[in-house]
């Protein structure tokens, strides 16, 4: 008791904290160039489907040459509305048209590239980020409407497992 | 000593004890508005719309790899099925399919792809025989549609078993074989599915075939050149605008081996 007393009543060393901003200046430099920006704020919900050898899409993402599409179940209203409960998101948006819409929205996309944007209509991939459970129905539909208007560049997203060998697929 | 005393008479020191909070409050700012995870995806072809009124010719039922999936997510490969705990094992079907009757002349299994061995010499061959039948074409006195037609067909020919040529050339100068073998060109993998078969099935087995297709390239790639294949295509990607001879040189093996192992995938459009 009295030993606590005494420890109490002194000041004790103060900690020296003048290296504090350099320890947060690291951590900071460190998430600047492990992360990259959010582009859009996700309306829909997403389980990324996984998989292995997946190609990094960071090099196409630099030279604007891909567009998103994210498919899955909305996070806010009722998924009802939308056909097949799959809600296809655009940029901002959740259209009505589903994904009938790509085909317009890939135009308009294309044609609001900056002007020194020289890549050819083929080379434009569009991604599809879809939830592990849209049926592979939309997509296809989704392709058609691509193919006729040659947009024939396309990617499904999926994340790399590394060493977890066992893909999480189960029978229905 | 000197400096200690001019720091007391003048320059006052500028105090640091904020930079902690700025440094933090830019640390939450990155934290708030980034994400951890890389965008990754499979990059795949549609095929380009052909309007021919010819009559299409079936391929052979040996150089097709049927992959079906079904609405409960259960694999047919060729006459396997697969459960969906099984999808692992995908890959190394595949390579057997591809591997089957490399290296056999004779003896070939009946029910996969054959393969067919050119050399250098072949494609030389070829190449004189194009290009005396383009000298011909070109010295007829009267030149109408249908000669032109076949010179230029002539001229793509060329092209091609130039093309091939270099391959050869590659090929045999790295590996010390005369003779390069090639899969038979309508040799390819049919990837069936159903309107609702699962995203995540359908990209299990993508998975499975590109380790497959990668396997086999990195396998030849290293044999070849002592190097595998996604390493340099992980670089050709990061230097894409560069033209140095080093790159050409990676993209030049790379279309080698990509000949070699070509990946030939059908995505069937679902109907039920």
């Amino acid at each position: 008791m009295a030993k606590f007393k005494k420890s109490g009543s002194s000041s004790g060393p103060t900690i020296n904290t003048s290296s504090l901003p350099d320890i947060v200046f690291m951590l900071l430099f460190f998430f600047m160039v492990a992360t990259t920006t959010k582009e859009v704020d996700p309306l829909v919900r997403i389980k990324n489907a996984e998989g292995v050898g997946v190609t990094d899409l960071t090099p196409f993402k630099q030279r604007s040459e891909i567009d998103f599409v994210y498919l899955g179940e909305p996070i806010q209203g009722d998924k009802d509305l939308f056909d097949k409960g799959v809600a296809v998101q655009y940029d901002g948006i959740l259209h009505p048209n589903g994904i009938h819409h790509i085909g317009q929205w890939k135009l308009e996309k294309f044609s609001s590239k900056p002007a020194d944007f020289t890549a050819p209509k083929e080379n434009v991939i569009t991604c599809f980020k879809a939830d592990e459970h849209v049926p592979m129905g939309i997509i296809f539909q989704a392709r058609d409407i691509l193919q006729d208007l040659e947009f024939y560049s396309i990617a499904y997203a999926a994340q790399e497992m590394g060493n977890n060998i066992e893909y999480n697929i189960r029978e229905q | 000593m000197l400096e200690s005393k001019r720091n007391k008479e003048g320059t006052p020191e500028i105090n640091a004890g904020s930079m902690a909070d700025i440094a933090f409050l830019l640390l939450i700012f990155f934290l708030v508005t980034t994400t951890m995870d890389q965008d990754t995806a499979y990059l795949r072809q549609i095929p380009r719309k052909v309007e021919t009124t010819q009559q299409q010719t079936q391929v052979e039922e040996k150089n097709i790899y049927k992959i079906a999936i079904n609405s409960r997510q259960v694999i047919q490969a060729r006459d396997s099925i697969i459960k969906p705990e099984e999808i692992g094992t995908l890959s190394s079907r595949i390579k057997h399919f591809y591997l089957v009757n490399r290296d056999r002349k004779t003896n070939r299994n009946i029910d996969y792809p054959y393969y067919a061995f050119g050399s250098v010499e072949l494609y030389q061959n070829n190449l004189e025989t194009q290009i005396n039948r383009l000298e011909a074409l070109e010295n007829q006195e009267v030149i109408d549609e249908n000669t032109q037609r076949r010179i230029e067909q002539a001229y793509d020919a060329i092209a091609q078993w130039r093309k091939k040529l270099e391959m050869a050339e590659i090929y045999t100068k790295n590996s010390g074989k005369r003779e390069m073998p090639e899969i038979a060109f309508e040799a390819h993998i049919r990837l069936e599915s159903f309107l609702d078969t699962d995203y995540s099935a359908y990209i299990a087995v993508q998975s499975e075939i590109e380790k497959a297709i990668t396997e086999l390239r990195d396998e030849e790639a290293m044999m070849l050149f002592g190097d595998t294949y996604s390493r340099m295509n992980t670089l050709v990607q990061q230097r894409a605008a560069e033209d140095s001879p080093e790159i050409r040189m990676y993209r030049e093996r790379m279309e080698l081996i990509e000949t070699l192992f070509p990946l030939k995938l059908i995505e069937v459009k679902p109907t039920r």
